[in-house]
């Protein structure tokens, strides 16, 4: 199939998944049903989720759209190293996180789910994917006048360049110097 | 600059009005199906059990009922080509709201979503209340089999429970890969998972077959809330044993206190138990219609697409872009459409669309832009691989042709729609309403101009010999000036000349159009990046001193 990336599948479901669960565990704890500390860790393996799918991560070809904000998370996530860039440990992680909640029938739906966003990064595991943060390079200042050492030594109408460079060689070779003026007096740029 | 209002009518006003009848549909259907299951007399004992969940359900299901019959209607994309073309639809108006097909997918899309998120809560709700609220008296009313049955075993153990699941699961894949980011950089799993519809629709109509949901048949012979003389009293059912001692207290030995019968008017007598029938599965008849029509569609497409086409010759162009001449019988194509093509030997399932360029007695051509090694074996060897092409599908570009004054404006490898307007107008201008054309084409490279440079050329010099030097306005744009290279080519002169360094000044431009024509309806075309899109759509929206209006058409892609 070419060359798909799994993980950025896998992380849009596992972030549906920690809403779903969010909201499953809501119902739940709101509408105090039976085992309704069932619904209370589902809302905060949610959250828990949310935080940790919420940074896209980079992808391996072409230039990945970054979430709203996503920089000051992408931080955080960076910290925990291989914890978080090993696609493994996120799969079992979810899976893990996903069985209590099985059991609420409010939150079971968001157990599913996040089964199966487990199950897809698992497959990106196989392929060898990896989290990577997405940098923000520091802009560039175009730096003005950069390459400009020194004022043009000529008045107009100038050759160019490569026609500037070669007077030493061909003084060298003897051939009549009809190029470069020769200023009287030093030329200073006056622009500040 | 002032939004006219004229223009804003034209451009957005029947969009805007289709989404409002859409909206009001939805709204109606919600609050009459939440009346009914709420007040509704044959539903009486059912929302006594359930409560507010079944209406909520039952309300978003019908909800569901008309978005999952709507939403299959703009995708048969041949069904929109022929009216599209043909003469049943004669308003340009009503043709461009066919551009907005894709968007109105799109709401539908989201709309079950929501409903659906809606509907499941409150089914989950509804499976705690039959097991919490169970009944000897309601036995075949109820879905649990015992008091207390745990809730979940009502899920996965009845039909209408498990294919719920199912389609919430299927629901769930589809909606995660449709997002913008999945489709712009992994278009494949977006379409193979979209495919997946055809399974959500065949659980859809299992789903409803459960009839785990029943009204009273027998409303004459037992009005609900009346009152059984032999044994309990069908009112609250929430609390029988509080039920059964105040029958007792009420009633000693049946009439004999007639004051309380006179006072208690509302109370009838039951002739019979109540009986209960399930509904008839109305969603079959919503979606019925359009599924079989889309799946005739494709499966019309898959015949027709079947044959291979005929390549004639493959040109190289510079910018890493490859023309494709091709011939196939049977097949027709207007200026401005465009085709999807599969090539079995670079990717078995993949599909891509393309604009045809070019039709020269039947010869079709269209351009691609070679950024992966894959299409290869085309340039370098003389043996072409086999070729299906799916189409012709149409696009709103076909109506550049039906505006008197028309501005087009095309990024890069976006000039191709205008190509084939181009070539169609070499051929033959009168019979089309077209009388003047501004063409704007802005590139980074300038090598991109040699892919039409001889189109335009000689089209210049064809309205130059008909004394129509300003049917055709062509300004060319360099957006990037690293190259020292400012001229197109030699031969080139009419097109060097109209060369400008840098991006095109919009409002300038359109101020200028205005002005030359004034009072008359342009229609604007583009085919570029999204940013030059909306900056059009925005000037196409205001205000000018000239009395010019302009009408926006636009192609999404992704």
């Amino acid at each position: 199939m070419g060359q798909i990336e799994w993980a950025m599948w896998a992380n849009e479901q596992a972030l549906a998944s920690g809403l779903i669960l969010i909201t499953g565990g809501i119902v739940a704890t709101a509408g105090q049903f039976a085992q309704w500390y069932l619904g209370a860790y589902s809302i905060a393996a949610g959250v828990l989720v949310c935080l940790l799918e919420y940074p896209r991560g980079k992808r391996s070809k072409g230039s990945t759209m970054e979430r709203c904000g996503q920089k000051y998370l992408t931080r955080a996530v960076k910290v925990f190293g291989p914890l978080t860039s090993n696609y493994y440990i996120r799969a079992f992680l979810h899976l893990g996180l996903s069985v209590p909640a099985g059991f609420l029938l409010a939150t079971i739906l968001g157990t599913a789910c996040l089964a199966i966003a487990s199950s897809i990064y698992l497959l990106a595991a196989i392929h060898g994917e990896q989290w990577t943060p997405i940098e923000t390079k520091p802009k560039e200042r175009p730096q003005v006048g950069g390459t400009i050492k020194q004022p043009p030594s000529n008045p107009p109408p100038r050759p160019p360049a490569e026609a500037r460079k070669k007077p030493s060689e061909e003084e060298v070779a003897g051939v009549p110097v009809g190029g470069p003026q020769e200023n009287p007096m030093p030329v200073t740029d006056e622009v500040v | 600059m002032a939004v006219s209002w004229r223009s804003w009518l034209a451009n957005e006003g029947v969009k805007h009005l289709c989404l409002l009848i859409w909206l009001s549909l939805n709204v109606l259907l919600f609050w009459k199906t939440f009346l009914l299951y709420n007040q509704g007399p044959e539903y009486h004992y059912l929302h006594q059990m359930l409560g507010l969940g079944l209406c909520l359900s039952r309300a978003s299901a019908s909800v569901l009922n008309l978005n999952c019959s709507l939403i299959l209607l703009p995708m048969c994309r041949m069904l929109l080509a022929y009216l599209r073309g043909s003469q049943k639809v004669p308003s340009r108006r009503t043709r461009r709201l066919l551009d907005k097909s894709r968007t109105f997918h799109t709401t539908c899309g989201v709309t079950i979503c929501i409903f659906s998120g809606v509907h499941v809560a409150a089914h989950l709700v509804n499976a705690l209340n039959f097991s919490v609220n169970y009944h000897e008296d309601f036995v075949e009313l109820n879905a649990a089999r015992y008091r207390d049955e745990d809730p979940r075993k009502l899920l996965f153990t009845t039909v209408p429970g498990l294919t719920g699941v199912c389609m919430v699961l299927v629901l769930f894949l589809m909606i995660t890969a449709s997002t913008y980011a999945i489709r712009v950089s992994n278009y494949d799993i977006f379409w193979y998972t979209h495919n997946l519809f055809l399974a959500f629709y065949m659980l859809l109509m299992l789903h409803v077959s459960g009839g785990l949901l029943k009204y009273q048949t027998n409303l004459d012979t037992h009005p609900p809330g009346c009152i059984n003389l032999n044994g309990t009293r069908y009112q609250n059912i929430h609390l029988p044993e509080y039920l059964s001692e105040h029958f007792h207290e009420s009633f000693p030995g049946g009439f004999s206190k007639p004051d309380e019968l006179t006072q208690n008017t509302f109370v009838k007598i039951c002739m019979e138990e109540p009986r209960f029938q399930a509904n008839f599965p109305q969603t079959w008849l919503w979606i019925s219609g359009p599924l079989c029509l889309y799946c005739a569609e494709r499966l019309y497409r898959c015949i027709r697409s079947n044959k291979p086409v005929t390549i004639i010759s493959v040109i190289s162009h510079p910018s890493d872009v490859m023309e494709i001449r091709m011939v196939k019988e049977n097949f027709k194509a207007r200026p401005g459409q465009y085709i999807v093509l599969h090539c079995p030997s670079v990717s078995a399932l993949e599909n891509h669309p393309f604009t045809l360029t070019m039709n020269d007695f039947e010869i079709y051509s269209f351009l691609h832009l070679v950024k992966t090694p894959r299409f290869c074996p085309f340039i370098q060897s003389r043996n072409y691989p086999k070729l299906y092409i799916d189409g012709p599908f149409g696009s709103p570009f076909e109506d550049s042709l039906n505006y008197e004054v028309s501005l087009c404006v095309a990024g890069g490898i976006g000039v191709t729609p205008f190509a084939s307007i181009l070539n169609t107008l070499l051929d033959d201008w009168k019979p089309y309403r077209l009388r003047r054309l501004y063409f704007i084409w802005v590139c980074r490279d300038i090598q991109s101009f040699r892919w039409f440079a001889d189109l335009l050329c000689v089209l210049y010099n064809k309205f130059w010999q008909e004394n129509r030097p300003d049917y055709v306005n062509i300004q060319l744009y360099l957006s990037q000036t690293d190259g020292l290279q400012k001229i197109i080519g030699e031969k080139y002169q009419a097109l060097n000349s109209r060369l400008f360094i840098g991006r095109p000044r919009w409002k300038l431009l359109f101020n200028e159009i205005a002005k030359y024509n004034r009072g008359k309806t342009v229609g604007v075309f583009c085919c570029g990046p999204n940013s030059i899109s909306k900056t059009l759509h925005k000037l196409s929206n205001q205000n000018n001193s000239y009395g010019t209006r302009f009408e926006y058409n636009k192609e999404s892609f992704s």
